[in-house]
């Protein structure tokens, strides 16, 4: 089993209720298994919002087998300015 | 030279020191928190950011920026936290030697940053309620 901490901003935090979780997954769980996680819990407050994957502070560029201790943060659409 | 920094507290403008006599544009951008959000009043955006990452992709991308267009300098403040309708929320330097390249890296940088730096905003409406903030323009 590996850990993986969740950090949640924007949306992903209003839909969740939390800073942030920590989750016990399975060895060869990807990046898409935990979205796919975090979406359920969500319920539809995530529906239509598109989430990029950052782990360990840099964006994901394609699905990627989580690594245990990783922090892993779901990016809804970003509002800087 | 690059200089990006994201702070809670009110912005203050870059002075920048002209030793390069080669600059003939200095470019400067501020902008400011609207008091109205989709036709509803609010009392201040409370700017949020992944710590770390955040000012991480700012200095990426303000590299990039002096990589991509002829530009000299970039100094980029951006706030976060409770920012009052009026106060500038992001201020940004440009210079360089003509004014085109600093028009154009000013918009490129402000577009990517919309795109790329994580950092959000919540509105606080005017009864106190808490929201995520739909404008991402």
């Amino acid at each position: 089993m590996i850990f993986i901490k969740v950090k949640c901003f924007s949306q992903v935090k209003y839909a969740l209720g939390v800073d942030e979780l920590t989750f016990q997954l399975d060895e060869d769980s990807t990046s898409n298994d935990l979205e796919n996680i975090i979406r359920k819990k969500a319920g539809p407050k995530l529906n239509n919002i598109s989430l990029r994957i950052a782990i360990n502070q840099k964006y994901l560029i394609e699905e990627t087998i989580l690594q245990d201790g990783d922090e892993v943060v779901f990016i809804p659409p970003v509002q800087g300015g | 030279m690059i200089i990006v920094e994201i702070i809670s507290e009110p912005i203050e403008s870059f002075q920048p020191q002209n030793n390069n006599s080669q600059n003939g544009a200095e470019l400067v951008f501020n902008g400011r928190v609207r008091g109205v959000e989709n036709g509803e009043p609010i009392k201040y955006l409370d700017y949020e950011q992944y710590e770390g990452m955040a000012e991480t992709e700012l200095r990426n991308l303000a590299n990039k920026a002096c990589s991509k267009f002829p530009i000299n300098d970039l100094f980029c403040r951006h706030r976060v936290g409770k920012v009052k309708a009026g106060e500038t929320s992001l201020h940004v330097v440009i210079l360089s030697k003509h004014r085109k390249e600093s028009i154009e890296a000013m918009d490129w940088f402000i577009l990517e940053l919309k795109k790329h730096v994580p950092i959000w905003k919540w509105a606080i409406l005017k009864d106190g309620i808490r929201v995520p903030s739909e404008c991402a323009h």
